[in-house]
């Protein structure tokens, strides 16, 4: 399946391309006891900067996975110009490769939303130990959308809905993700620097105009659209 | 990218803050203060008094900030974003 949108961030190479940025990345993982035996899976990884993060600082076990080639490509050049043991796979998170039970720690920078949501969730419980975490960042619809604001936002970015909080919690109730604690973000839709970039020689230029289109979405509908982080256990 | 949508890529940034790769490496972070079809002017984040970045012709006084020959870039995008 193909999505410009993720075309967009795939072919300029950015890094820390999700709502709150690396720096929100760092502080939510400061607050994880993550120790040197854990086994971590970075779903979505794009270019590889959480993954390259949490192998480098915490010396943890890290499989990093995304479903885009060219982003698969990226984290591969990171991990081996910098030298950290990541194991990266081209694995499409409907249907891991992975048997149950593999993982203390599942995170997810805004990836979830980009998929179908309750076969992913269900994946992602499936290869979660029974101990394990989920934390993910997603989309969250703040206010009430209208449908024309719901079909703008799925045909721009590739995807099915915009739940808000409650039918998040209740699509990982139904999971069997019955823990779920909402941590605390700023609310507004901050810019973060794209300074950890790696684009491709060539950019097709529609790439630039769904940038357009992405920052002119945020602009009229940045009020009724932000996102959350949650941290789910079973 | 070449250099007609090189050009269109600067006029449609024109104003906004903008992170500038060049072929050597060197990267500039400012906002685009004119473009023609030869020069990208910054203002950059950071005067750094007058010299050294000071190479074409001194910025700070045209109030343009300093350009960069289209010819030597190699990509360019806006220097912060928000994205899902």
């Amino acid at each position: 399946m193909t999505n410009t949108y993720l075309d967009l961030l795939a072919y300029f190479g950015i890094g820390g391309a999700h709502p709150g940025g690396f720096n929100l990345t760092k502080a939510i993982l400061e607050n994880e006891n993550i120790q040197p035996n854990e086994s971590v899976l970075d779903v979505g990884c794009g270019t590889g900067q959480t993954a390259a993060f949490l192998a480098e600082k915490y010396n943890c076990q890290v499989t990093a996975i995304d479903n885009h080639p060219i982003m698969v490509q990226k984290a591969r050049q990171r991990f081996k110009k910098i030298k950290v043991p990541v194991m990266v796979l081209e694995e499409d998170v409907h249907n891991l490769d992975f048997v149950d039970s593999s993982f203390d720690l599942v995170i997810a920078e805004s990836v979830i939303v980009f998929t179908d949501i309750s076969r992913t969730l269900k994946e992602l419980s499936r290869v979660l130990k029974s101990d394990g975490s989920l934390i993910m960042i997603e989309m969250t619809a703040e206010h009430y959308l209208s449908e024309e604001q719901q079909k703008l936002a799925c045909s721009l970015y590739g995807i099915k809905e915009v739940l808000n909080t409650e039918e998040w919690i209740l699509q990982l109730h139904q999971t069997g993700l019955t823990q779920v604690e909402i941590i605390n973000t700023p609310p507004e839709l901050i810019k973060s620097e794209i300074n950890d970039i790696n684009p491709s020689i060539q950019i097709n230029m529609d790439l630039f105009d769904i940038w357009d289109k992405h920052n002119e979405f945020l602009l009229h509908n940045g009020d009724f659209i932000s996102y959350r982080v949650f941290k789910c256990r079973k | 990218m070449n250099r007609s949508d090189l050009y269109n890529q600067c006029c449609r940034f024109n104003g906004q803050r903008v992170r500038i790769t060049c072929h050597d490496g060197r990267v500039h972070v400012g906002e685009i203060t004119r473009v023609n079809r030869n020069m990208v002017w910054i203002r950059p984040d950071e005067n750094l008094g007058g010299y050294g970045l000071g190479f074409f012709g001194g910025y700070g006084e045209s109030g343009f900030g300093f350009g960069i020959a289209l010819g030597a870039i190699a990509g360019i995008a806006l220097a912060s974003a928000f994205f899902w």
